[in-house]
């Protein structure tokens, strides 16, 4: 099992954001985390990234307890995600954006950048080197000097999940890459999932449009205000009473709203 | 003919436009992480009290001393560093400044030590100790056609313009590297920073102490060229006035810094009618460079036009284009 | 002895709540750091000045003077040095701190050609009037000064709480954006608040004058940063942190020149940042503006 997550809660206040979610992800699959709007999918992300504490409960990556390592330890050990609302480095290209992602699997520090040494020529070669690779990977490769700002939306989505493979990572965290993508961009998107699935990364996914969730997903758990009221494959999940309410639930609610 | 060109009062104040450039540089560099610091002010007394001290009392080298007083006010910037770090924006500038002022009240304080509001003198010139070191060797400033005033103060203003190329040049290759991606990475979003695995304490810290450095240093240079110096050379209005060096001429890039450095020093020298409003036109400055052009004159889109206009297609490094203040 | 300190920290107290309150009010609204409000204040001292002594009028007409010329300050730092920075594309949060940093040098050094670097007495008629009581000596001026703060403080208490502007101005400082929904004119709210920010440091402009029998250029620039010190520790946006804030600072001040090292009594403001955001970085009172 790559990741475990055991009886997390998460209070905000007296407000409780999760109650006693426990889910796991085995090695290679893709896994989806769906649930209506508020239900603690993007929490339960920033729960694994450590941006915030677990109130109580246990998050194993690889068998290792990872609750309050700092974030940027968490992406050496092989976690990295994306964000909902893109979080690009606005004003840097495309390549730099990707190259920042490098960063956790570099480490010239000030003097061999400055002084330039043989090994840190290397390794910045082999950085812009690995970022060009990335950037055709997910289809940005006429892109790579453009100022991340200056893309279109679903390109910005794309150079995100780029720039989070960039620090190579065992498990990738994918916040709702569809939103906001057409179609066309939406089965190029799956299309990149699967390709990355096929490199041995494991994929936790949060996404909105169910056909691609089902169409994509190996298994899916379902939250909804904040407590997980099914897991399964695709099928299960389709059939599932609960979350068939959830959902119809949630629609009414969008009636009266 | 040169011994003529030779003005030692032109050098003094080249020397100082180099001084004010290196320390323009110093906010630059905590900046370029998105911090702003009022302390380098600060910084710079602390750097050059060290020195003076150092070589007034214990008769150490120069040399030692401006390196003994940038290493102690790189040791303060980590020291204010560590726990201000998690104090953002506003905040930061805020207690920064504070702690400038706190420097300030100590050097008047510590009367003992520094001698007070009136400051110390006869601490020891770097332009005629060169001097005295040369004709040690049997050298005479009169070989070269000079007098030896005039030699003093080239041989300060050649030792600081050599610092200050090395200076540029080592936060340039910096900036163009792992680390300066880190430092503009954390500058533009400093959540999804840390989020790609960059250690932001560590390279916050490290701006603020390499800013602490530079500042100390160019305060230590600065105490051995006026060979006097007091508490009020690094209050409040120091800071302000380093600040607007950044501010005019642009955060984005270091020639911002250099050139704001190099053209508010020379205005109110150039322009005489001026240096008494000098303080009047900055505050004015700044106000209006913050409605119009807050990134200051010099940005990076300014530098590509520049470098489009010299090599076409030219392949294009480092970690540049994050936006100024 | 004791008493006597103590009636003098108040004062001193008293006056710095004023100042921080000035800050607190365009930091609860706009978020914005105002460092130019020292030179606002000592606009309002020399103000104060020279309506009292070359016009030779009563202190009230000062008051009237000062309360007048700082408002429009005000006015004029909200439309020169904030407004065309408010809602402009990738402009950090410095860049108002920044600006209203260059207000604050233009106005100190606009001060010493337009006054002169030197020191003026700032003369009330009822200076030296005081009472005797026990041992104690209490000044007239001492008294003028705590019950015209007191007034201030009661006063915009009651503003903010019970007034439909000072309710627009919380409704503003709680979120600008929902405010703005609710019917509430944000731009004209901010503006007012800067002015009646401004106005108030020109009280206590001449009331530090009536205070110290005193007034220069750099008072502007010390005064500020002790309005600061006092915000940071009452916390930042609440009006009743600078009034606290404001006493303890008086007060430890007062004691400090008393049973300490005189020389460190500038220092005390700002070692108390440093400890306050250190511990507890929200301030005594932090929260947002409230009454």
């Amino acid at each position: 099992m790559v990741l475990e997550i055991k009886k997390v809660c998460k209070n905000f206040g007296g407000l409780s954001a999760l109650t006693d979610v426990t889910f796991s992800i085995n090695q290679g699959e893709i896994f989806g985390l769906i649930g209506p709007n508020g239900a603690g999918k993007t929490t339960m992300f920033n729960l694994i990234t450590s941006m915030f504490i677990p109130t109580s409960g246990e998050i194993l990556f690889n068998n290792e307890n990872i609750n309050g390592l700092k974030s940027h330890v968490i992406t050496e050990k092989g976690i990295c995600r994306t964000f909902q609302n893109i979080r690009l480095f606005p004003q840097m290209t495309a390549a730099e954006n990707v190259m920042v992602g490098e960063h956790c699997r570099s480490n010239a520090g000030v003097l061999r950048s400055v002084f330039r040494t043989k090994s840190q020529r290397q390794e910045e070669t082999k950085i812009r080197e690995t970022a060009e690779e990335l950037l055709e990977f997910v289809g940005l490769s006429d892109y790579s000097e453009v100022v991340s700002e200056n893309l279109a939306y679903g390109q910005q989505r794309r150079l995100e999940i780029a720039r989070a493979l960039a620090s190579r990572p065992e498990l990738l965290l994918l916040d709702e890459p569809a939103a906001g993508m057409n179609e066309t961009e939406t089965s190029d998107l799956f299309d990149l999932i699967k390709k990355i699935q096929s490199k041995d990364i494991t994929v936790l996914l949060i996404e909105h449009d169910m056909p691609l969730v089902m169409k994509l997903c190996d298994r899916i758990a379902v939250l909804n205000f904040g407590k997980k009221i099914a897991e399964g494959t695709p099928e299960e999940i389709q059939n599932h009473p609960d979350v068939i309410e959830a959902y119809l639930g949630k629609e009414e609610d969008e009636l009266y709203a | 003919m040169i011994a003529e060109l030779i003005n030692p009062y032109y050098l003094q104040v080249a020397s100082f436009m180099l001084i004010n450039i290196i320390l323009g540089i110093s906010v630059y560099i905590t900046l370029s992480t998105g911090q702003l610091s009022l302390a380098n002010a600060g910084f710079m007394g602390i750097g050059a009290y060290t020195s003076a001290l150092l070589t007034i009392h214990f008769e150490l080298p120069i040399v030692v001393g401006i390196i003994a007083g940038a290493l102690v006010a790189a040791i303060c910037g980590i020291l204010i560093g560590i726990p201000t770090l998690r104090l953002q924006g506003v905040y930061l500038a805020i207690v920064t400044l504070g702690f400038g002022e706190v420097i300030r009240v100590v050097f008047v304080n510590w009367e003992t030590l520094t001698n007070g509001s009136v400051g110390i003198s006869g601490i020891p010139h770097i332009g005629r100790e060169i001097l005295s070191t040369l004709q040690g060797f049997g050298f005479n400033p009169s070989m070269l056609g000079l007098q030896n005033n005039q030699f003093i103060f080239l041989s300060i203003f050649t030792l600081l313009l050599l610092v200050t190329i090395f200076i540029i040049w080592f936060f340039r290759r910096q900036h163009s590297s792992r680390v300066g991606r880190a430092f503009a990475a954390i500058k533009l979003d400093e959540k999804a920073a840390e989020s790609m695995g960059i250690n932001i304490t560590y390279y916050k810290v490290l701006a603020f102490a390499q800013g602490a450095l530079v500042a100390g240093f160019a305060g230590a240079m600065y105490a051995h060229i006026l060979a006097y110096i007091s508490p009020a050379d690094f209050a409040y209005h120091r800071a302000v006035e380093i600040l607007i060096f950044v501010v005019f001429g642009g955060s984005e890039v270091i020639w911002g810094p250099v050139f704001g450095a190099f053209f508010l020093t020379l205005m109110p020298e150039v322009l005489r009618f001026i240096s008494e409003y000098r303080y009047m036109i900055y505050g004015l400055i700044i106000i209006i460079m913050m409605a119009v052009r807050p990134q200051g004159l010099i940005d990076v889109n300014m530098l590509n036009w520049f470098k489009r206009k010299r090599v076409k297609g030219g392949h294009k490094h480092g970690a540049g284009n994050q936006k100024g203040m | 002895m004791l008493i006597e300190q103590l009636i003098n920290g108040i004062t001193l107290g008293s006056i710095y709540a004023i100042v921080a309150l000035g800050f607190t009010l365009v930091f609860g609204v706009l978020g914005i750091i105002n460092m130019a409000h020292g030179e606002i204040f000592m606009f309002g001292a020399f103000i104060g000045v020279m309506i009292t002594s070359s016009l030779k009028a009563p202190l009230w007409v000062a008051f009237a003077g000062a309360i007048v010329i700082t408002a429009i300050m005000g006015y004029m730092l909200e439309r020169f040095a904030l407004r065309p920075l408010r809602h402009k594309q990738g402009v950090s949060h410095l860049a108002p701190l920044i600006s209203t940093i260059g207000v604050s040098i233009l106005l100190e050094n606009l001060s010493h050609h337009l006054f002169g670097a030197g020191n003026h007495p700032f003369r009330a008629s009822f200076a030296e009037i005081n009472f005797q009581i026990g041992s104690i000596t209490v000044y007239l001026v001492q008294i003028v000064i705590f019950v015209i703060s007191i007034i201030l403080m009661l006063t915009l208490s009651f503003w903010l709480g019970k007034t439909k502007a000072g309710k627009a101005l919380r409704a503003t400082a709680e979120n600008l954006e929902t405010a703005s929904l609710l019917g509430v004119d944000t731009k004209r709210t901010i503006t007012m608040t800067v002015i009646i920010a401004s106005a108030m440091g020109g009280i206590a402009g001449i009331l530090v004058g009536m205070a110290f029998n005193s007034v220069t250029p750099q008072m502007g620039l010390s005064m500020g940063l002790k309005g600061l010190a006092i915000i940071i520790l009452g916390g930042m946006g609440s009006v009743r942190g600078a009034m606290a804030g404001g006493l303890i600072l008086g007060l430890a001040e007062t004691f400090i020149v008393v049973y300490g090292d005189s020389g460190y009594r500038d220092a005390i403001a700002f070692l108390a940042i440093i400890i306050i955001l250190l511990i507890r970085p929200q301030g005594l009172f932090g929260q947002k503006i409230s009454t």
